[in-house]
């Protein structure tokens, strides 16, 4: 029994035992679970020193990745504004120098260690001083680098400036050297390849002193060809495309974080941190031809260039049929003529003024589609060129004279540009209602500044009824021109609208965004709006057609391909300014005013392609000019020049020359020596080894001579000479 | 195990690393393959680990020698549209004394539109 008791009692010790160590386990894992929470509690409240942090693990540093900027492309691709670093090149000239002055250091305190210790003294080496007159020497044979590569300067000014900086004290006399010198700014690569090479700068920053500081610049190979609708960002100054696209073309910067490695020293990428890579900026493909920017560029320079009176001229080409500028032209000189001719403003869309003469084509237009003139041959009463409340045209009594009439057709008024005839019909046509002739004015979209890729068109001024400009003879006066001013664009815009059949187009200067060729966006042509029908169109055209050919415009008349058209020619509002106290806003007290000139029309004149304007602007003068000359010469250089390179007007020939084709003239007698003249060679060959002869031959082509001659007696075995050509 | 015991453990094992017979003592013998296949282990990570820095070294380099490319391409393609265009060549044709001038007259073209 009492044995049977013990080994109850051990089961029951051994159950206890099981409980006691589960418990114990589970205890410990709790208590496991308590101190990891305490470790990691403890870790996020304790923090390392930097400077110990920064001895242990080499301290990664974000790098930034500039995006490249797109570029601004002309219509057949290419460039015209690209990025690429340029660099401005500095010199460390104090480079070395305590180096140099340490050593001599040195050995003079080693010389006076021997001294105080009654050794013998050696005399001084005097090594820092030499090492210092050899970099001065390599200082001069830099010099003459930068001198052939940077004229500017020569080579004893660079040298002066490069030791003048090595030695240049402060105004406390402290040696403190200049260890920033510029030595050239916007250098490209291969200029920056050859600096890296040059004496002195091919030992690096640290011992040849050479500081290189890259930035992006924005290359335009075409210089200042359409300058002013290309732009630019410069700080505050935002202009042209690259500002108004700058959404598209600017890019996304990228970053990365990067480490040193333990071995050779370069910074490598971080792999364990976050990457993100730079995004290009879009290319923008503008719809500007730079053959038609070049010719319309160089065509106004001429005219600006022969006359030191004129101080800005515009050019606009437009196609008839989308609205696309083809070309932009902005010249003008500065205040003075003596300054450069350069595209310094948008003047095409920022010059809002009353524009003359061309304008009476819009009068015109509206007379026609309303009915009032249902034909131009349609006649009205000179009356001396007079109508009531305006002034006298004298241009009307000539005609009278000339031609002892007195009557005049539409045709003819618009031919001459009379004042009176325009001014006659807007009164007797819209005098009881002139908001009917405005109300034309503001669907030619003449009265509004519509939406364009650059931003800065000027919003036009119109005196129409009811405004605080509106008088009793602002109808007639806007009928030719004056009292309503707008853009020269507006203007371009307008005769386009006549050029395309009442259909006037939207003018636009973008026509895609780009990635790598491909494109993302499309800009197509837009309506701006129907101003009138296609009989009224033609009608006009024929006008306009009639003033090239026996007008004001007659200059044009000889232009490689007919043009239609209308000259302008306006006085200027001058500024108070200008004025200097004279109450004539088109005079100042020297009687002296501001000019402009315009053609503006379409060519050819029966199918029309293109519109084109041209306007110059005359500083301020007694004399006059008109847009019958300077722009229509222009004009007429651009559409000789355009008629000879757009390909419309390329004739086509089926064939340039007739070939007749080789063939064999006289058969293979027996015995006899076979005419190979006119064969190609391999025929030859088979004919002559066919006759049993031998060959030889020599040059390419058909077969020229030969030797023995055809038809002289052959020899077996003969050899037969081909000269071939 | 009581803190006597534990000197006890420490002081042989000193004496031990002393005579050179530690490993022998902790009978290491057994774990032998174990031990050379952890210094295999670190001996590889420490390998690709370089090499690794090396490749983006190389990476890095490249990159920029690619990019020097990309800019002299930029520059060299501005220079070619600079010298292209109608004016430039006109204006070297002058230059150079040849009398050939823009066209002045449509090209001739062959076959059919």
């Amino acid at each position: 029994m009492k044995k049977g008791a013990e080994i109850k009692d051990t089961v029951g010790n051994r159950d206890r035992i099981h409980v006691v160590m589960t418990f114990l386990s589970l205890a410990f894992l709790a208590l496991s679970a308590a101190i990891l929470i305490w470790i990691v509690r403890i870790q996020n409240g304790f923090h390392v020193k930097e400077k110990y942090m920064d001895l242990f693990t080499p301290a990664p540093v974000l790098h930034t990745e500039i995006p490249e900027r797109g570029r601004i492309l002309a219509t057949d691709g290419r460039p015209l504004a690209i990025s690429a670093p340029q660099y401005d090149i500095f010199m460390d000239c104090t480079v070395r120098k305590q180096e140099f002055r340490g050593i001599d250091e040195r050995e003079r305190s080693r010389l006076k260690k021997l001294a105080s210790e009654g050794k013998p003294v050696p005399e001084a080496k005097k090594a820092g001083e030499a090492a210092e007159r050899l970099w001065q020497k390599k200082a001069d044979s830099l010099s003459w680098t930068l001198a052939a590569l940077f004229p500017e300067k020569t080579a004893a000014q660079y040298y002066d400036e490069i030791i003048q900086g090595r030695f240049r004290k402060n105004k406390a006399g402290k040696e403190i050297g200049n260890g920033h010198l510029t030595i050239h700014k916007n250098v490209n690569l291969d200029v920056l390849n050859l600096l890296k090479k040059a004496p002195l700068f091919r030992e690096g920053k640290y011992r040849g002193g050479i500081v290189v500081e890259p930035h992006e610049e924005r290359i335009y190979p075409y210089d200042s060809l359409a300058r002013r609708v290309i732009g630019y960002i410069k700080d505050t100054l935002r202009i042209g495309l690259e500002a108004n696209f700058d959404y598209e073309l600017h890019g996304t910067a990228g970053h990365e974080w990067r480490r040193m490695t333990d071995g050779d020293r370069q910074y490598i990428r971080e792999l364990d941190s976050t990457l993100v890579k730079a995004k290009d900026g879009n290319d923008i493909r503008t719809t500007l031809n730079v053959d038609f920017q070049d010719i319309a560029d160089k065509a106004l320079r001429r005219q600006i260039a022969d006359d030191d009176g004129i101080r800005a001229g515009i050019a606009i080409i437009m196609e008839v049929e989308t609205g696309a500028i083809r070309a932009m032209v902005n010249l003008s000189r500065g205040k003075t003529p003596e300054t450069t001719v350069w595209e310094r403003e948008n003047l095409a869309l920022r010059q809002v003024g009353e524009q003359g003469s061309v304008m009476k084509t819009v009068t015109l237009l509206s007379l026609v589609e309303d009915g009032y003139v249902r034909s131009l041959e349609q006649t009205i009463p000179t009356n001396n060129g007079f109508v009531p409340n305006y002034r006298q045209d004298v241009h009307i009594l000539d005609y009278q004279r000339e031609t002892g009439r007195r009557e005049i057709s539409v045709k003819h008024g618009f031919e001459i540009s009379s004042n009176y005839v325009f001014t006659y019909l807007a009164e007797k046509y819209y005098g009881e209602h002139p908001q009917a002739m405005f109300d034309h004015i503001y669907a030619y979209r003449l009265g509004e500044a519509f939406d364009f890729d650059i931003d800065g068109l000027a919003t036009p001024v119109v005196n129409r009824p009811g405004t605080p400009g509106w008088s009793k003879t602002t109808l007639g006066t806007t009928a030719y021109g004056y009292g309503m001013s707008v853009t020269p664009l507006h203007v371009a815009t307008f005769y386009n609208g006549i050029a395309g059949k009442g259909r006037m187009m939207k003018p636009y200067l973008v026509e895609s965004v780009e990635k790598d060729g491909v494109v993302l966006k499309r800009y197509k042509p837009a309506v701006l709006n129907n101003i009138c029908s296609r009989a009224t169109a033609d009608t006009v055209t024929r006008a306009l057609a009639a003033v090239v050919n026996d007008g004001t415009a007659a200059r044009l008349k000889a232009a490689k391909l007919p043009v239609a058209g209308k000259t302008g020619t306006a006085q200027v509002v001058l500024s108070p300014e200008e004025r200097g106290g004279s109450q004539d806003p088109y005079h100042d007290m020297g009687g002296r005013k501001k000019n402009q000139g315009t053609f503006v029309g379409f060519f050819p004149a029966d199918q029309p392609k293109y519109t084109i304007l041209v306007t110059v602007y005359s500083y301020l003068s007694r004399e006059s000019f008109y847009g019958g000359t300077k722009p229509a010469l222009a004009v007429r250089e651009i559409v000789d020049q355009i008629y000879a390179i757009d390909g419309t007007w390329d004739s086509r020939v089926a064939f340039i020359g007739h070939v007749p084709a080789m063939a064999c003239t006289a058969e293979s007698e027996a015995g006899r020596v076979p005419n190979l003249k006119g064969l190609g060679l391999k025929d030859a060959l088979y004919l002559a080894e066919a006759a049993g002869m031998r060959c030889s031959y020599s040059g390419a082509g058909h077969v020229a001579a030969q030797s023995p001659e055809a038809g002289s007696k052959r020899k077996e075995g003969e050899t037969l000479t081909l000269t071939l050509k | 195990m009581s803190g006597k015991e534990i000197w006890t453990a420490v002081r042989n094992s000193l004496r031990a690393l002393r005579k050179g017979e530690f490993l022998l003592r902790i009978r290491a013998d057994k774990l032998y393959l174990h031990i050379l296949y952890l210094f295999v282990l670190a001996w590889l990570t420490i390998m690709v680990s370089l090499k690794v820095d090396k490749t983006l070294t190389r990476e890095g380099q490249n990159k920029a020698a690619l990019e020097q490319l990309k800019i002299h391409h930029a520059e060299k393609e501005a220079d070619l549209v600079r010298i292209q265009s109608a004016s430039a060549t006109e204006k070297r044709l002058q230059e150079m004394g040849s009398e050939l001038r823009r066209p002045v007259q449509p090209a001739k073209r062959t076959g059919k539109k």
